[in-house]
């Protein structure tokens, strides 16, 4: 052992150390692609997390659920639930978000609250009140505080936390605004930093059962009965129990369920996040093959001097791995702390998105530590797929004879030749790309469209060699007889990179990774955002558009009170109104939204674009009145629903069947929407309140002087926001893009990651040809024509990168738009290829590739004719 | 015997490498002077300070004392680029390892020296071509340096070294890494080269066959020349 210790530190440490540029780019490159996963996972889990600490915290012991098929249910049902105390203690509770005022004028919302109204008398035997202080200095209250609490419909108890950064006290006033009104509350009680109040970083308000009602308007109405089984009583055989006995319109849901439905829904917006983030690292290995490899073929002489004095092929191999391990121990070390500092950054980045589809907030100031055990796989993975991707190189090092390894001119006759068993690979590849990318997706998740993209991305991976040759000996055969521009610095840059092909090729195998990703994502979100502009242009029609302060998102909550409505309505410029009630409701174990809109003024005003069928408006005129729905295109994909067919759609009154007569396009949600005339909507929901509305306007008014005229008669009693035709449109652009922000973000990290791979390699190929620099100048070659031939060859290899990249990147695009997108969203994207950004982006990397030339070519010009002769 | 213009002048020149007490005197103060046409050997042992000499005049290194004129130019008072020219026109280079690009072909081996003094490609090829047919070697052109014989790398390397038709060529040891028949076939080559041409060949050798190709011998050891008139005087 102590030997193979010592070989190391001589053989593999020193040389490591004598390339400290090199080394420490390989080291920058994998923790940079080590630090992305560790962020875009903590990013991930923090999303998830806080929802899931809220939901665990508010939960508290509660073991069952009661809730409505359709949601909410009248409390008036709670009389047909007495025999549920037979099985524990019961708790009804109303539940909802609120918002802060924003603090400035340019704020556009403030911090989300979550409020949970309970009968605190009766949820004391559910949830923990310990924590609870209702005096300074004391924190077991008496039941006769709980009442007094009952008692004041201002009163509400908040988190320590939230206090203190509001600056608030007990006793003190501060206004909060549910949907389209503000409240005035009174905090009566602060919850100490712990269990409960932890939950989305301490955004949580108590209050009584009554006053919750009274505050989000909906008196009478429940969101749920929490049930705590008494001791003793399974939970699998309650829930069997009462599922049998619950009277219609009622389900029984385990809270956790809450979760994993999220968990559900957010999965595949994940699983594309962490496939993103892992091309940095797979960038990163392809580092970790092409240093050691490097090692290997500019050190065959050493290694068969090693060889000659009796060193086995078992310790070759050893000390290799060993490099590998080494630089990816370190590399990952680095990511974990890399990854901890990205975290918050990713965090940030992909709010916007989780906000808007999928989660009402987001606890930004909270992201998790790695945990130890992460850190460790992350750290162990790291070094199991270094060890993977040093083996092939390793192996070679380990097969060098002693003799072979100081034949140089063999070594440079062999470089010259390629095997045709790469391009028969990188074909079966393609074509096996080819064929995952038509498989379904597995539990909703692309897996077989990433299985195909892999696919393509290691066979074009593969014709790197082949296409770098070609592009070299065309060189070589033309070049001579074309007096063009730096004839000299071309043939030779072409003639050293052809004979360097082996070495290069795996360094631009990963610049080609990289583009190609950059250019597939770019070429899928220029695709998307055309369509979207396209699908803007064609349905947003109205000419103003309202919506509660509160809905911010289209799955935030919030409504409009109907005198709001009848404000809007008594303007004299306004002709029509659409307004669209939304429910969010469960469908199959997924979150769905059922909305109730006016399809006369649809008719007259608005408009659809619908995917099938092609009669749809006639459709919708023949199912007015009748239980029927139109579904959103995702709706209809993920639930394999299309005209014709009959859903059960969950309604106050339980399982109704529709028929799905239309599939629309819808690009505001992936979450699925089925949408019914208002007539029908209101037979099931009464109740219901428009969640926002489409405005139009008689001909000639000017849109933005009845915007004004609206905002300031409505404005005045309800915070209802007003936007006109152009400023959603805008407000929809810049969601897509800042949604689309952290793709760019990664795909460039992934670049930068690639092109340190480049530069690592040009400083290692001038390192194996100073002798040949040096019989340049000898020849008469200046400084600046050597400059020139370095740049050229870095050009060429950021061409030859760009070149593979275009062509990957085009086959993936594909892949991306009707495969992964499909499969994960449900969303049909018209294929655009965005020229303009792709030359620019060419034009960029060639430039890019130039200046990483300089320094390379700088050390390249202190190797001079006289070094060269004195080695002679 | 008839004068002749002389082609190369080594004054007094002195070559220390490396400073101070360390320093490691390769001349201590060389003085020839070097006809045009000719043909001289530099003969004597290994680390007398031959090679050192030849890299002096071909402008590959700066003399640390000392003046060398070589076709009429100073080198010592030439700068980088200035000297990287002298190289391309005023000399050509013969090594005893060949030194040819392993990545060219021959005949882009050849034509180098004119495609970096910017001569077109179509020039450089048919002067590269003529060259190689000179040679003997019209049938390799196509040939990487790998592909060649020990023998047809070093006609290749005399090959480049008189494409730029430059008045000397500095050849160092190049029959050292031959057999004895490509050896022969070389230093005929050179020698017919300097009679036919006219171009001057200053050979650094250790090995007397070699030396029997030169009109003029001159020995050097330690750093100095031995006896700088007696092989003339033989003459």
């Amino acid at each position: 052992m102590l030997p193979l210790c010592s070989l190391f530190h001589q053989f593999i440490l020193r040389a490591l150390l004598r390339e400290k540029l090199r080394t420490a780019l390989t080291i920058l490159g994998i923790s940079l692609g080590v630090g992305v996963v560790v962020a875009i996972r903590l990013a991930n889990s923090n999303a998830l997390g806080s929802f899931r600490a809220a939901t665990e915290a508010v939960a508290g012991e509660t073991t069952l659920e009661i809730t409505g098929t359709a949601g909410r249910f009248d409390e008036l049902r709670l009389r047909e639930l007495s025999w549920l105390r037979d099985y524990g203690r019961l708790s009804p509770v109303v539940t909802g978000y609120a918002m802060t005022e924003p603090t400035s004028a340019t704020e556009k919302k403030g911090e989300f609250l979550q409020i949970l109204g309970v009968d605190i008398l009766r949820d004391r035997l559910l949830r923990q009140y310990d924590l609870l202080q209702l005096r300074e200095g004391d924190r077991e209250p008496n039941a006769r505080e709980f009442l007094l609490l009952l008692a004041d419909s201002q009163a509400v108890v908040v988190t320590e936390k939230f206090a203190r950064r509001q600056g608030l006290t007990l006793g003190s006033t501060f206004t909060l605004i549910i949907s389209d009104r503000k409240s005035e509350f009174v905090i009566r009680g602060l919850l100490r930093d712990e269990g409960p109040a932890r939950a989305l970083d301490g955004n949580f308000v108590l209050m009584d059962l009554a006053a919750a009602q009274w505050a989000f308007q909906r008196l009478g109405s429940l969101d749920r009965v929490d049930l705590k089984l008494a001791p003793g009583v399974a939970v699998e055989v309650a829930e069997a129990e009462i599922t049998k006995r619950l009277p219609q319109g009622l389900v029984i849901v385990r809270p956790a369920a809450r979760y994993s439905q999220m968990e559900k829904m957010i999965a595949a917006f994940h699983f594309n996040l962490n496939a993103l983030a892992s091309i940095a690292l797979l960038v990163g290995l392809f580092l970790i093959y092409n240093t050691v490899s490097i090692s290997v073929l500019t050190r065959r002489e050493e290694i068969g001097m090693l060889r000659a004095v009796g060193t086995g092929r078992g310790v070759v191999l050893a000390l290799f791995m060993g490099e590998a391990c080494l630089l990816a121990s370190m590399g990952a070390g680095l990511g974990l702390g890399l990854g901890q500092l990205m975290a918050k950054a990713a965090v940030q980045a992909t709010s916007t998105t989780v906000e808007t589809f999928y989660l009402a907030v987001v606890n930004p100031g909270a992201t998790q530590p790695l945990q130890g055990v992460e850190g460790a796989m992350a750290v162990g993975l790291t070094l199991l797929l270094a060890l993977g991707a040093a083996t092939r190189p390793a192996f070679e090092a380990a097969q060098v004879a002693p003799l072979e390894a100081i034949r140089g001119p063999e070594r440079l006759l062999k470089s010259r030749q390629w095997s045709w068993r790469a391009p028969v690979a990188a074909c079966g590849l393609l074509i096996l790309g080819g064929l995952l990318s038509r498989l379904a997706p597995v539990n909703g998740l692309p897996v077989y469209g990433y299985s195909a993209a892999l696919a393509l991305v290691l066979g074009g991976v593969l014709c790197t060699p082949i296409i770098l040759w070609t592009m070299c000996r065309q060189g070589d055969r033309r070049l001579i007889r074309l007096p063009r521009l730096l004839p000299v610095e071309r043939l030779l840059a072409r003639a050293s990179l052809g004979a360097a092909i082996p070495r290069v090729a795996i360094s631009v195998g990963a610049l080609a990774v990289s583009l190609a990703m950059m250019v597939s994502v770019s070429i899928m979100i220029g695709s998307f955002r055309e369509t979207v502009v396209y699908w803007i242009e064609q349905t947003l029609r109205a000419d103003i558009y309202a919506r509660p302060l509160t809905r911010v998102t289209s799955i935030a909550e919030g409504d409009i009170d109907p005198a709001a409505l009848a404000l809007v309505a008594a303007d004299p410029a306004v002709v029509a109104i659409d307004a669209l009630s939304v429910q969010r409701v469960n469908f199959q174990g997924n979150t769905i939204s059922l909305a109730g809109g006016d399809y006369a003024v649809l008719f007259d005003h608005g408009r659809l674009l619908f995917k099938a069928p092609q009669d749809a408006y006639d459709q919708l005129r023949r199912g007015i009145g009748r239980d029927v729905v139109s579904v959103s295109e995702s709706f209809a994909l993920r639930f394999g629903k299309g005209p014709g067919d009959v859903v059960e759609l969950p309604t106050p009154l339980g399982l109704r069947p529709f028929e799905v007569i239309a599939v629309f396009y819808d690009y505001s949600s992936n979450h699925g929407v089925a949408v019914m005339d208002r007539t029908t909507y209101f037979r099931y929901f009464p109740a219901a309140r428009p969640s926002s509305l489409s405005i139009y306007l008689q001909p000639g008014a000017n849109p933005e002087e009845v915007r004004s005229r609206l905002a300031s008669a409505v404005g005045s009693r309800y915070l209802v926001v007003f936007n006109t035709n152009r400023g959603l449109r805008e407000e929809a652009l810049r969601i897509f893009d800042s949604t689309f922000a952290i793709t760019y973000a990664l795909e460039l990290i992934a670049i930068a990651v690639a092109g340190l791979g480049v530069m690592a390699t040009l400083m290692t190929l001038i390192l194996e040809r100073r002798r040949e620099f040096a019989l340049l100048s000898m020849l008469g070659m200046t400084r600046g024509q050597m400059r020139r031939m370095l740049m050229i060859e870095a050009v060429y290899i950021g061409a030859a990168g760009q070149c593979i990249g275009l062509i990957i990147g085009v086959l993936l695009s594909l892949v991306l738009i009707y495969v992964i997108n499909v499969q994960s969203f449900g969303w049909t994207i018209q294929f655009h290829v965005p020229m303009a950004f792709l030359a620019q982006s060419t034009l960029l990397i060639l430039v890019a590739a130039a200046v990483a030339g300089l320094y390379p070519a700088a050390r390249a010009m202190s190797a001079n004719a006289a070094q060269g002769a004195r080695e002679e | 015997m008839e004068h002749m213009q002389s082609i190369l002048q080594v004054e007094r020149v002195e070559k220390t490498y490396g400073g101070g007490q360390h320093g490691v005197a390769a001349l201590k103060g060389v003085s020839l002077e070097v006809e045009a046409g000719g043909f001289v050997a530099l003969m004597g042992p290994s680390g007398c300070g031959k090679s050192t000499l030849l890299h002096l005049i071909g402008g590959m290194e700066r003399p640390t004392r000392g003046r060398i004129t070589c076709a009429g130019v100073r080198l010592d008072t030439l700068n980088e680029s200035e000297r990287a020219r002298f190289r391309r026109k005023s000399v050509g280079f013969v090594f005893q390892f060949f030194n040819l690009l392993p990545t060219l072909t021959v005949v882009e081996n050849v034509a180098l020296p004119l495609l970096l003094d910017g001569v077109s490609g179509d020039v450089a090829r048919a002067q590269a071509l003529a060259l190689l047919e000179r040679v003997g070697l019209s049938a390799r052109e196509t040939h990487f340096p790998a592909e060649l014989s020990g023998g047809e790398m070093q006609r290749t390397a005399v090959a480049r070294a008189l494409a730029a038709q430059p008045p000397l060529v500095l050849a160092d040891e190049p029959t050292g890494s031959l057999d004895s028949a490509n050896g022969l076939q070389v230093m005929q080559l050179l020698a017919t080269l300097n009679r036919e041409l006219g171009v001057t060949i200053l050979l650094a050798t250790h090995a007397e066959e070699a030396a029997r190709y030169a009109t003029r011998t001159i020995r050097l050891r330690d750093g100095l020349i031995e006896d700088p008139y007696s092989h003339a005087a033989a003459l």
